[in-house]
């Protein structure tokens, strides 16, 4: 069995933003030439997050509008203070709350060489305190 | 929309043209993430709804024995982007400081200065060092930015950076605008009196010392302040500062704007006042 690690950035240009990168995922896939086994998709940052759903801008739309009111800014929320580790304020808490609630990790199956995926199925970025440049990581596990 | 106080410290552009940065800036300003490309610092412009920003550099060469950036680098990243507004930045410890204020802003196109007695480790009132620099600054018609209140820099001394200690350069530079950002905080009262009594005192509104910006603006402005002096006493004098990137101008912007003020002020203090001190714009 292989494991191969990939990394990939997205510069993200909004606060919040979903991002489609199912045909960058595929294809990265594509190039390990692994044919069956498991792709995990994951992203660096706890204030981002990766979802699938179906692509379309309405829910796409309604998925931010939910993560902003199960977490909207302006609560007394405990993360809003100096954080010397970063020399910056941390005051994103509820970038935090999203990525919790939406993960940030995708696992799909590997069949014959392709990213097993249903119909409507659409990998998402999830941008949830930009813009910034990030960083995902493509892990292939699986035999050729 | 004008931002009047950033520091370009995380543009990799930048900050790839010189081996020392990386190392200058987590030492001296004790800022610890890492770079990113310029696009995101233009983003967070634009997310914000800024269209310029007054980028800062600082030279504390006798103090830590470096520049966080030099004005020749805030020049190059004005080559880059026009969206910069260049300040310089001189080491009054240095005896050729008010020279290299007047060759650097006349070649570059600076349009401010900064200073930072807490990381430089000067007296602001020391006439022998500090006064040729803001006789400089008065005579180049520049604004100077003198870094006041809380400095969240490791080596930063914040005792050196009281307002109160502009009193007597005001009365000596009346002619010099002098910008102290972050509401002078803790010192507010001091910061307030200078900019009350003296049409030439600025303040911005970049004070972050707990809680979101909008938490640390609102209890400054409401329980130290007071709203309305800023609209009956220095509408003219209150400029938008997000102290980027300490924190993200989009959160330093909604601050400002759930204050609530009259659209007439708001407006003043995200872009006319700033565009008249920069840019000599009708108030």
């Amino acid at each position: 069995m292989r494991s191969i690690v990939e990394r990939f950035s997205v510069q993200t240009g909004h606060d919040t933003e979903m991002i489609d990168i199912t045909d960058r995922v595929k294809e990265i896939v594509a190039g390990t030439g692994v044919a069956n086994g498991m792709a995990l998709v994951m992203t660096m940052h706890t204030t981002t997050a990766i979802t699938v759903n179906e692509g379309l801008e309405d829910l796409e739309d309604d998925i931010t509008e939910m993560l902003a009111r199960l977490a909207p800014e302006g609560r007394d929320y405990r993360h809003a203070r100096f954080l010397h580790s970063d020399g910056q304020m941390a005051v994103n808490a509820p970038s935090h709350l999203k990525g919790a609630l939406l993960g940030m990790q995708f696992v799909a199956p590997i069949a014959d060489g392709n990213l097993v995926l249903g119909a409507r199925h659409t990998i998402y970025f999830v941008e949830l305190d930009g813009p910034l440049e990030r960083q995902l990581v493509i892990q292939v596990l699986g035999a050729e | 929309m004008i931002d009047f106080h950033t520091y370009p410290a995380q543009i990799a552009e930048l900050i790839e043209t010189d081996p020392d940065l990386p190392g200058a800036i987590a030492d001296v300003f004790g800022l610890y993430m890492g770079p990113q490309p310029l696009a995101t610092y233009l983003g967070h412009l634009d997310e914000a709804g800024i269209t310029q920003a007054v980028a800062l550099p600082l030279d504390c060469r006798s103090a830590h024995g470096t520049t966080v950036f030099s004005n020749e680098q805030i020049a190059s990243l004005m080559e880059r982007t026009d969206r910069v507004i260049g300040f310089a930045s001189v080491d009054p410890n240095r005896a050729d400081a008010a020279e290299q204020l007047v060759r650097d802003a006349e070649e570059y196109g600076l349009r401010g200065l900064n200073l930072d007695p807490a990381l430089q480790r000067f007296d602001l009132t020391d006439r022998d060092l500090a006064y040729p620099v803001y006789a400089a600054a008065a005579e180049l018609g520049i604004p100077m930015m003198v870094r006041c209140g809380i400095n969240w820099a490791p080596k930063g001394l914040s005792s050196l950076g009281r307002p109160l200690l502009l009193e007597q350069v005001v009365h000596d530079f009346p002619e010099l605008p002098l910008v102290i950002p972050q509401l002078g905080w803790p010192w507010v009262d001091d910061a307030i009196m200078l900019a009350v009594k003296h049409r030439n005192v600025y303040l911005d509104t970049s004070v972050i010392f707990s809680g979101t910006p909008t938490e640390s603006l609102r209890h400054v402005v409401e329980t130290r302040i007071g709203r309305e002096l800023f609209d009956r006493s220095i509408p003219r004098q209150v400029l938008f500062g997000s102290s980027y990137p300490r924190v993200d101008p989009k959160r330093a912007a909604w601050a400002v704007g759930e204050l609530g003020l009259r659209p007439k002020l708001e407006r003043r203090i995200f872009h006319d006042n700033a565009a008249a001190l920069l840019f000599k714009e009708a108030n």
